[in-house]
């Protein structure tokens, strides 16, 4: 009887929060043994891309440094400020630099989100080749995890299309003559070429249906094959048996013996 | 005998595995159709860029040896004493705008160099300049038609 | 009849009970090092994914005061900068173009994710993996990182070494 009274003494309206805070996080405050650790990662849909447990060596930081989890989170970033800036952003030949001008002086903060977006854009190419460095130095894209570089090449190249992509809507001269460099070694390759510059272009030379076709690809298309891929990419972390691990060399002596049977 | 007999009464395939197949090639051709239809819908239809018929004045008005360079259109009339000619400024490597220099026109993307006829003289330039087609109109202007491509040379007599 | 193997191959422990889970077919064992190296994801590995993504984010916010993000004057299709240059990380592609559009704009970057993408199927063998620059590993290691540093030093040139006319200028003069 006498844990009822105390819970008794609770007030209603303490009662009516603990029941709304139950209803969502359904197993307590911040797990201290080892079954609410679980059911804290498996219980929740945005934790549970992890494993319950991990491996010591893969928490090593001089082992990944990281590298993945910072293109990940700089690709958070980017995503929120992206979405930010379309607030403001105007997809037109006429319009475009206007908004670069009134995003730099006008408007609040619009500096800090555009700055942020590029530079962010910027260390997310360099760190996403930081991380393929690490895999492939570390050898671990090694069966059973061959696939899973092949998604990690093409999230590279989606890392370059987007950061290209976004290279042109300032509608600067950096811009301009980038992207007028840029189609143009796309349109020396054999068969696809031409048509392919003439898909990005929408015409024959950088212009506004340049604009608004890149637009389209930078904000849903890109972002979206992005995701689509990065969510295989760590769901096959975890089926691949999770990071690389020494242990999952082939033990000489034992390869050995398995050639004398 | 009594085997082949049976292999030939029994076809390779059975009629359920026939439709089976029928219908997967059916749902791949219609995926095929549908991925082109997409394709040809992106391709550019409609050129919503600047008209490709540029009217550049009265043959009167050009003196020989002048080069009159159109920035918005990126062409430059020549009037030489075979005629008239017009030249594109759109550099055959990547698509930069080239400007005239002493011994023709030279890229400042990449220093592809040009003579005076748009043929490349150095730089990484894999052809020559365009030409375009020149017309009179019936009121007496020049016109260049910048979807005709003629061979370098050809000259326009009035 | 063969002898088996019974040695344990990681020490019980007594306050665990033990049952048998699966049978596999296979010649050797696969077990690794004792489970007890694992520790739990929470909190673990999710508190240094948030230090690391909140380190990245006041970086991010620190160099956004600092550094405004390059802006030119509009664009102008009759006036090309001299020279013209590509984003960064295309730069080393830009060099490669200067020299030839279509071996190094279309071959060259067309062999090398040929190439990224068939590395694992042809590297198999289970040698140096999870170890940083594992000796059995040479050649490999040796080869990403020529290609590494050649497409660095690509980059660097196109970045500092080119000046108008894509002539070779010297940054320090």
């Amino acid at each position: 009887m006498a844990p009822d009274k105390s819970t008794e003494k609770k007030s209603a309206g303490m009662e009516f929060f603990e029941n709304v805070y139950r209803s969502i996080f359904r197993y307590g405050r911040i797990p201290q043994d080892g079954e609410g650790a679980s059911y804290a990662v498996f219980n929740n849909l945005f934790l549970h891309i992890h494993p319950v447990k991990v491996s010591r060596h893969s928490l090593k930081f001089t082992y990944t440094f990281g590298l993945g989890v910072i293109a990940t989170s700089l690709f958070l970033i980017l995503t929120f400020t992206g979405v930010w800036l379309m607030f403001y952003y105007y997809p037109s030949a006429t319009e475009a630099y206007g908004r670069m001008l009134d995003l730099r002086s006008s408007v609040d903060f619009g500096f800090v989100l555009r700055n942020v977006h590029k530079w962010a854009a910027e260390a997310m190419v360099f760190f996403v080749v930081l991380h393929m460095a690490r895999v492939f130095l570390t050898g671990a894209y090694k069966p059973p995890r061959e696939f899973n570089w092949v998604i990690g090449v093409i999230l590279l190249l989606l890392t370059l299309g987007l950061s290209f992509t976004g290279y042109l809507l300032p509608w600067d001269q950096l811009a301009f003559w980038a992207i007028t460099v840029g189609t143009s070694i796309a349109g020396y390759a054999p068969v696809i070429g031409e048509p392919l510059r003439q898909f990005l272009l929408g015409s024959d030379s950088v212009g506004q249906e340049a604009l608004i076709r890149f637009y389209v690809l930078h904000v849903v298309i890109l972002p979206g094959l992005l995701y689509v891929f990065l969510a295989v990419h760590f769901w096959r972390i975890r089926k691949d048996g999770g990071l690389s691990h020494p242990s999952e060399n082939e033990p000489q002596d034992v390869a050995e013996k398995g050639a004398e049977l | 005998m009594k085997k082949e007999n049976l292999r030939m009464q029994q076809p390779e395939m059975d009629r359920r595995q026939f439709h089976s197949r029928l219908g997967w090639l059916g749902v791949a051709a219609s995926g095929a159709i549908a991925a082109a239809g997409n394709l040809l819908y992106l391709k550019p239809a409609v050129d919503y860029g600047p008209p490709t018929r540029i009217r550049v004045g009265r043959p009167e008005e050009y003196k020989e040896g002048l080069k009159e360079i159109y920035e918005n259109e990126r062409i430059v009339v020549v009037c030489e004493k075979d005629g008239f000619a017009a030249i594109s400024v759109k550099c055959t490597h990547l698509g930069c705008t080239v400007r005239t220099s002493d011994s023709g026109f030279e890229c400042p993307c990449h220093g592809s160099q040009f003579d005076n006829d748009g043929f490349v003289t150095g730089g990484p330039a894999p052809a020559p300049l365009n030409w375009y087609q020149i017309s009179l109109t019936p009121n007496g202007e020049l016109e260049v038609d910048k979807s005709v491509v003629v061979p370098s040379g050809t000259y326009f007599k009035v | 009849m063969k002898e088996v193997d019974t040695t344990q191959v990681y020490p019980q422990d007594p306050n665990k009970t033990y049952g048998l889970m699966e049978l596999v077919r296979g010649t050797k064992p696969t077990v690794g090092p004792a489970p007890e190296d694992m520790v739990y994801s929470w909190p673990h590995l999710l508190i240094r994914e948030l230090v690391i993504f909140l380190t990245v984010a006041a970086c991010l916010l620190v160099a956004a005061f600092l550094f405004n993000a390059p802006l030119e004057e509009l664009a102008n299709p009759n006036h090309p900068p001299n020279p013209a240059k590509a984003p960064w990380y295309f730069l080393g592609l830009q060099e490669l173009v200067s020299y030839s559009a279509f071996v190094g704009g279309v071959v060259v970057p067309g062999l090398l994710v040929v190439a990224l993408i068939l590395v694992p199927y042809i590297d198999r063998k289970k040698v140096g993996v999870g170890i940083w620059f594992a000796r059995e590993r040479w050649l490999a290691n040796g080869t990403f990182l020529a290609f590494l540093i050649l497409m660095c030093i690509l980059i660097i040139v196109g970045m500092y070494f080119r000046g108008p006319n894509w002539g070779f200028v010297v940054p320090w003069e």
